[in-house]
């Protein structure tokens, strides 16, 4: 009854007027994003962050939520008329939504992709409100051995699942936590690897890394781009911006199996939109009547992968708000936004705030809802956004990354770090290197490293602490597995097919 | 693949430092059991382990070598000399921006950026890089009371 009497109350808070100017503001801003290639949702949460300083936490944080999942809905778009996803999630969308825009069906493809965004996204927000009580009642069993592994299993999963080589994924992992070691040593007071850096005293700011490694780092990329001369054509609208009966008939089920899956998947650290869409992808054309249909437009191939991708968003949330713990790079920013605001996600956070997080979550069905409007009747004045040209946009970037930057501490030091941050994301990219690793890593460093310490000051420097309750030795029994499964795979993929 | 070893090399390199940086950190004689060395010296067991999988990882490649040649860096740096020119381009706003002023840095900035990225279209450029950085001056200073450098600004 008490939860009840919260969410209602979070309802209250999701539709105070400011609230709903917020949530608009977010998702039209997430709308836009996902529509201009080159700019993800982790990126411009980040640049956001300056930006909602002075608000209200709970608005601030409904607002950059609405970038968060709006960025999704608009990622289609750019998908299907140019074949570039806006955001990672949506590369299976451009296969079958750009050959069906080819057909002169762009219009359908993009009215399936909003509307199965529209109904895997509230479908992932009811399965939120339904999983959330539970898991953070869970999650306030856990001591500090149990959050070490859990933040540890986090780690190595998301180390393991980014990018091609999870060497790579462990050691963008490793210099996340180097990072977050730069300052005043909580505990002992003690400075570690300041340089003699007054600025350095407060540890390297989450702000500067995400905006330099995320925004500047794709700002870099999209001028080389540019500079190159490899940019696509847009496709125009074309046919009517509705989808047939028989076409509903073909998208039902892949859009309610895109839903449960990309939820399921969302909730799993360092998975994420783009595996759940390639998941949904793949069962689609597994269970299709004509799967030779698959990457010459199938209406299956959008409406299973937008599902999943949108649902998995909601997913994404659940270990954020009940655990504290993000699943990946977006969600990593979204804690660092929470931190931020003064919040610290958990499961006291439903105790102590709960009409801040149920309003967030009851924002989520609202904002479904705006999204859908923007994205069906609104869309072509959206797509306008497409012939701005890159030469402009990418400059206006690097313009407000610095003026975000620089806003919260008036520091000249912070503003060359945005800039050496970006240069390394650059790299990083080059040489394949998976950046959210390291911002998941540099988000979480300093609860890991607290929890570490009492933990085993609490068991008088045993380490034996990590292994003596079910969940911990589970958690790191699962984080061996999670590091070792991508180097055993490929080995007993050679050793099968010399055996056979 | 060339780039991996360097990664390697790079790695082993960045250990040996952050081990000599975290020897130079003072360990109280009260505190907790663990002290401030511990994690950074965990990190560098971490960093040592990373490059050694990395090594086997680009030893295993060996064997794909003709296939991994297609595939070796595919995303090469396509022009050194453009982001560089980009980053000193970047430190000199950043270096103007006490100076001019934020608004009036910027708008030099966008400008030689666009007339560089976007040619030939002179007055939307100089439009748009005035408009944004006096624009996004007066907002963050007068809406948000953030403390931007005037610079030679009156306002």
């Amino acid at each position: 009854m008490e939860t009840f009497n919260h969410i209602v109350n979070g309802l209250g808070v999701a539709l105070m007027p400011i609230n709903l100017w917020y949530t608009f503001v977010g998702v039209l801003i997430g709308t836009i994003v996902g529509i201009l290639p080159g700019i993800g949702p982790s990126a411009s949460i980040a640049l956001l962050i300056p930006v909602t300083y002075g608000m209200d936490p709970a608005s601030g944080l409904i607002m950059m939520a609405g970038v968060y999942y709006g960025t999704k809905y608009g990622g289609s778009t750019t998908a299907i008329l140019i074949r570039t996803p806006g955001e990672a999630a949506s590369v299976m969308t451009s296969i079958d939504g750009y050959e069906m825009a080819r057909k002169g069906r762009a219009g359908a493809a993009l009215a399936i992709s909003a509307i199965g965004s529209f109904i895997a996204g509230t479908l992932g927000v009811v399965a939120l409100t339904l999983f959330a009580v539970p898991l953070a009642s869970t999650a306030l069993k856990f001591g500090p051995a149990e959050y070490f592994t859990l933040m540890l299993f986090a780690l190595t999963a998301v180390a393991s699942l980014s990018g091609k080589s999870p060497a790579k994924g462990l050691l963008s992992t490793i210099l996340g936590l180097m990072i977050a070691t730069i300052g005043i040593d909580l505990q002992s007071g003690q400075q570690r690897f300041t340089a003699g850096i007054a600025e350095f005293q407060d540890g390297i700011g989450f702000i500067v890394v995400v905006v330099g490694m995320f925004a500047l780092a794709e700002v870099f990329r999209g001028l080389e781009k540019i500079h190159s001369g490899t940019s696509d054509p847009a496709m125009r609208i074309t046919g009517k911006l509705w989808i047939t009966r028989e076409e509903w008939r073909r998208s039902k089920g892949p859009i309610w199996r895109g839903s449960i899956m990309g939820f399921l998947i969302g909730i799993l650290p360092g998975a994420g939109g783009t595996i759940a869409s390639l998941l949904s992808y793949s069962t689609e054309k597994r269970l299709s009547k004509n799967p030779e249909e698959f990457g010459k437009g199938a209406i299956e191939g959008v409406a299973g992968p937008e599902a999943a991708n949108n649902s998995d968003t909601a997913g994404a949330m659940v270990p954020l708000l009940t655990l504290g713990v993000p699943g990946g790079g977006a969600t990593a920013v979204m804690m660092g936004a929470f931190i931020m605001h003064g919040v610290q996600p958990g499961p006291l956070l439903f105790q102590n705030r709960p009409d801040l997080v149920w309003g967030l979550i009851n924002s989520m069905y609202i904002g479904n809802v705006m999204l859908l409007i923007l994205n069906l009747p609104l869309i072509g004045i959206f797509v306008r956004l497409l012939y701005i040209p890159s030469g402009i946009l990418y400059p206006l970037i690097i313009a407000i990354s610095v003026l975000g930057t620089f806003a919260i501490n008036g520091s000249m030091v912070e503003l060359y770090l945005v800039l050496f941050f970006g240069v390394l994301g650059y790299i990083f990219d080059k040489v394949e290197i998976p950046i959210p690793p390291l911002v998941l890593s540099l988000v979480l460093a300093g609860i890991m490293e607290q929890s570490f310490r009492q933990a085993l000051t609490l068991s008088d420097g045993n380490p034996v602490v990590f292994v003596s309750s079910g969940i911990s030795a589970t958690l790191v029994f699962m984080s061996a597995v999670s590091l070792a499964l991508p180097f055993l795979i490929p080995r007993l993929k050679q050793v099968k097919p010399e055996q056979d | 693949m060339k780039s991996d070893k360097l990664i390697v090399l790079a790695t082993l390199v960045l250990a040996a430092l952050y081990w000599f940086a975290t020897e130079q950190i003072n360990e109280p004689l009260i505190g907790d059991p663990i002290g401030p060395k511990a994690i950074p010296r965990l990190l560098i067991i971490g960093l040592v382990i990373a490059a050694a999988l990395l090594w086997l990882e680009t030893l295993a490649s060996r064997k794909t070598r003709a296939a991994a040649m297609a595939a070796d860096n595919p995303q090469p740096v396509r022009r050194p000399f453009f982001i560089l020119a980009l980053l000193g381009g970047t430190l000199a706003y950043f270096f103007l921006f006490s100076w001019l002023g934020y608004a009036i840095a910027t708008a030099l900035y966008l400008y030689a950026l666009m007339a560089i990225f976007n040619p030939g279209e002179t007055w939307a450029n100089a439009l748009t890089s005035i408009g944004f950085s006096f624009g996004s001056y007066l907002a963050f200073t007068r809406l948000f009371g953030a403390q931007i450098p005037a610079g030679l600004l009156p306002f």
